[in-house]
């Protein structure tokens, strides 16, 4: 550890290529593609309730991954799914277990 | 190279990680976003749980949701989540000039963001959808408010490193804050890539 | 007011500590004889409520954060820890917080709905006045500092190692508080969100526990122990750490299977998060749920009593010393295990609907909190002492702090175990005569006032050590195998002059054993870098104290007020680059030996 934090230390060899704007544009673009396809799902009606619910939630985390591994720099150090594991558990377990609990998937209430 | 902005010429590949203290801010945010995400997590939850319970006679959110505007409000934070990467391209290509235009074009489409989201929830009062209607109400005001809220801080901390670059230029000492801020950023547009599929696209369904 | 805190803060966490006591003895008086008429009812639900919540968030939490601040840059060999100006901001915002909830004690009441702070009790129709926002604003206020800490923390075990101390030759006191502070980072927030919705339906009519209007009143108890359950792990797994480090020096002994150990407390962690809805088994959560549940809270079982034969395992065959802090970590072992075995009753669903809110429960949370915790609080107080402060404790009046501690302790809560199963409910405040529960009572009572004179005893020993010369050898207790007993007594500001090289586990043990006088050097020594002290970190806090009043008292320009000098001074930070100062060689010397 060097004694003044400010002064550089040395760089690890590591690529430094510098990277052009086209992965990240096709990863908006993707993201687009995708908020489009789940807006029009929604818009367009007429089916069951419960694909509707699986198509948007799986189109949203495919879209978080996509633009995680892109836009956050994590793809770089083989980072990714550790940090999608280490946060996606414990975020999601409450919301999941509320489901059960409470049950939210259905329209009348439970308590009360 | 040719735009150097650093008095002591060239900077390292990534400046945000070339000193101790700059690593340290870099791993610390990450934790932070942990933090965040379990934050998140729990008002996703609470809103899951209260969204059916909108009570007699009161707005519901099929009825209440106007899914253009929210397209709209998510393409202006998608795009505002690209411009940020630019920046922090132009950051490691060392154009300081780039990168403070890049940033200034964030901060300007995360206010769009917000004026509409200011609008929408002005129209959603005018409408009887209020803080204290309903359950529903108070838990969509508080998970979507906090979120506008995080933009809000978003929009305020990185103008204030817009002007630091400007009379600092771009530094070891600078660069891991906007690198953090950035990262601050992605998260955001995260989370309401969440928010517009749970609140609006499920609510508009039913 | 300076940014390296660790040693001159102590004494405000003690005094929440004494604080969380005197409300303690206060209750037990209440308790001696059935209709007992000593503190009113009212007055009575004050006090429980203020004793468990101070005692979680404001003693003993902080308590360990201390130690953490203390020991845990020393034992990886680090200057200081990776975030000083957010440990210094962590500090104020926990003290503040802590000032604030102790207010509500003079201005017309304090919280009185249970530290759980359920609603429907804790809502506007059943708690009125302010008690309840005191609490909803303090800890939130004070729940920043610990989050702060927590992320401090981590950052500083993974990026401020020493040269060659890789992971698995980190300390298992540094281990635990790696997992610890991994467990405040995931259960805090979700705390703080259950906190906001309960002050938006307090200060500003909201309905999320309010079923007129369809809130759920169940959310709130998924919410608080989702939190809650890791924030046991969070308060326990420190002190098993503290164990660890004490069992081993006083036996002479490496730690039996140190790696088992550290997946051990990996697995406590990991589980901690799986077992919240134990504490709601009576809410009506169907069967299946309550299984499950029950599963996986006796699966923590596992895990810890490998821990426990781990610590046997290292006294096996050791040359025991007993000095007041091994006495701590051997009387801690087994009313550890007493606690974990009604823990592992308490976990069979259909059992505990016998056992649930009576005293049973009360005997068991705190023979693993009090009996757990804080007994490795005090073994880790008299055996870091030194380090902290450069002078050894008194042993004499160390071994009566623990005699009279460890029987006060076994006396006041063994019994409480069969006033639960004779079917006396917690939190309440008085019982008539003749159900049985006299007797018990009666020397539940004496155990808690025989507390009291071990903490004083404890107290006494800190003002007698405090007049003493500061004396104390760099390695005092002669066995230390860690890196924080090769450096002076008390450590220097700057912790090490020259970043030492760890060549495997119990680095300083290691050395000795090869024969070496201490820890072979990593770089040369040159100056050293410190951050400059600030005041931000105070003022951004009174901010928060003050914003927390105006939104209590509906007075919204006070609470822009508060919220403006906070965001003020987080933009002066940003602005104002800290290029802090240096310690040159030539100074090091002089100021290792004193300083």
């Amino acid at each position: 550890m060097a004694a003044d934090n400010h002064t550089l230390t040395e760089e690890r060899p590591r690529r430094h290529r510098l990277e052009g704007p086209q992965k990240h544009v096709i990863a908006f673009i993707f993201s687009v593609v995708l908020t489009l396809l789940a807006f029009a799902l929604v818009m367009s009606g007429e089916m069951n309730e419960t694909f509707i619910y699986i198509m948007l939630v799986t189109m949203a985390i495919l879209q978080v991954i996509i633009q995680m591994a892109f836009w956050m720099h994590m793809k770089d150090r083989g980072h990714l799914f550790p940090i999608i594991g280490i946060l996606a558990v414990p975020s999601s377990h409450l919301p999941v277990s509320l489901w059960h609990f409470i049950g939210f998937g259905g329209k009348q209430p439970i308590h009360n | 190279m040719s735009a150097h902005s650093h008095a002591d010429g060239k900077l390292p590949h990534e400046p945000e990680k070339a000193t101790l203290e700059g690593r340290n801010k870099v791993l610390g945010f990450w934790l932070f976003l942990g933090g965040e995400t379990v934050l998140f997590g729990t008002l996703f939850s609470a809103f899951l749980a209260l969204r059916h319970q909108v009570g007699e006679g009161n707005p519901t959110g099929q009825e209440l949701f106007q899914l253009p505007l929210v397209a709209l409000a998510t393409f202006l934070l998608l795009t505002s989540s690209l411009t940020s990467v630019f920046a922090i391209q132009a950051m490691h290509r060392q154009q300081t000039k780039q990168l403070i235009s890049w940033l200034v074009i964030t901060v300007l489409l995360g206010l769009g963001f917000l004026i509409l989201e200011i609008y929408e929830f002005y129209h959603y009062v005018h409408e009887g959808h209020g803080f204290t209607t309903s359950a529903f109400s108070s838990s969509f005001y508080t998970l979507v408010g906090f979120h506008g809220a995080h933009v809000l801080f978003g929009i305020c901390w990185i103008s204030l490193l817009i002007g630091q670059l400007m009379k600092k230029g771009l530094t070891v000492i600078t660069a891991p804050k906007v690198y953090v801020s950035a990262m601050y950023w992605h998260f955001i547009d995260v989370v309401w890539v969440f928010i517009f599929t749970v609140v609006y696209l499920m609510g508009k369904v039913g | 007011m300076t940014i390296k805190n660790r040693h001159s803060v102590f004494d405000c966490r003690r005094i929440f500590f004494l604080i969380g006591g005197l409300e303690a003895i206060l209750i037990r008086i209440q308790l001696w004889k059935p209709l007992n008429n000593f503190v009113s009812a009212d007055m009575f639900n004050e006090l429980l409520t203020m004793h468990g919540t101070t005692m979680i968030f404001l003693a003993a939490m902080p308590l360990l954060f201390a130690l953490m601040n203390a020991i845990i840059p020393l034992q990886i060999g680090a200057r200081d820890v990776a975030f000083p100006f957010l440990n210094s901001l962590g500090f104020w915002t926990f003290l503040f917080g802590g000032l604030l909830l102790n207010v509500s004690w003079f201005t017309g009441g304090a919280p009185d709905a249970g530290w759980t702070s359920y609603v429907p009790l804790a809502g506007t129709t059943y708690s009125g006045d302010h008690g309840v926002d005191y609490y909803v604003i303090g800890l939130q206020i004070a729940g920043i500092g610990t989050l702060l800490g927590g992320i401090n923390f981590m950052a500083t075990i993974i990026n401020m190692r020493a040269p060659g101390m890789s992971f698995m030759r980190m300390p298992m006191f540094t281990w635990t508080v790696f997992i610890t502070s991994a467990l405040i980072l995931f259960a805090f927030p979700a705390l703080t969100v259950g906190l906001a919705a309960l002050m938006f339906d307090r200060l500003f009519d909201a309905n999320f526990f309010n079923p007129a209007n369809g809130g759920n009143t169940i959310l709130w108890e998924h919410i608080f122990w989702i939190f809650g359950h890791p924030e046991v792990y969070i308060l326990i797994l420190p002190a098993f750490g503290i164990i660890s480090e004490v069992v081993c020096t006083f036996s002479r002994k490496r730690l039996f299977g140190y790696s088992s150990m550290v997946f051990a407390t990996m697995l406590i962690g990991f589980l901690g998060f799986m077992v919240w809805a134990h504490h709601m088994f009576t809410t009506g959560l169907g069967p299946v749920a309550n299984a499950l549940f029950s599963i996986a809270t006796m699966l923590i079982a596992v895990p810890t009593g490998i821990k426990i034969f781990n610590w046997i395992f290292t006294m096996w065959g050791g040359s025991i010393r007993f000095t007041t802090a091994s006495l701590f970590a051997i009387g801690f072992i087994p009313t550890f295990v007493m606690g974990g075995v009604t823990g592992v009753m308490l976990a069979a669903a259909p059992a505990d609907f016998q056992y649930h809110d009576s005293y049973f429960v009360v005997a068991h949370f705190h023979y693993v909190i009090v009996g757990g915790l804080i007994m490795g609080i005090f073994a880790g107080l008299h055996y870091w002492w030194p380090k902290m402060f450069g002078r050894m404790l008194n042993e004499t009046i160390g071994k009566i702090t623990f005699v009279t501690f460890f029987i006060g302790f076994h006396m006041t809560f063994f019994v409480q175990h069969f006033l639960g199963l004779l079917g006396m409910p917690r939190r309440i405040w008085t019982y008539l005569d003749g159900l049985g529960f006299n007797g018990l009572n009666l020397i539940s009572t004496i155990g808690a006032i025989l507390m009291g004179i071990g903490t004083v005893a404890f107290l006494i020993n800190i003002v007698i050590t405090a007049a003493k010369p500061r004396n104390a050898a760099d390695d005092p207790w002669e066995d230390g195998r860690t890196l924080e007993w090769a450096i002076s007594s008390p450590a220097p500001e700057y912790n090490f002059a020259q970043t030492p090289l760890v060549r495997g586990y119990d680095a300083l043990w290691k050395e000795k054993m090869d024969g070496n006088k201490g820890m072979t050097p990593a770089e040369p020594l040159g100056s050293i870098h410190m951050p400059s002290p600030s005041i931000l970190p105070f003022i951004m806090s009174v901010g928060l104290f003050i914003a927390g009043f105006g939104f209590m008292y509906h007075n919204y320009y006070i609470g822009a007020a508060g919220l403006i000098i906070m965001f003020a001074c987080m933009v002066i930070r940003s602005v104002k680059d800290d290029h802090g100062f240096h310690i040159e060689p030539d100074e090091l010397q002089g100021k290792g030996v004193k300083a």
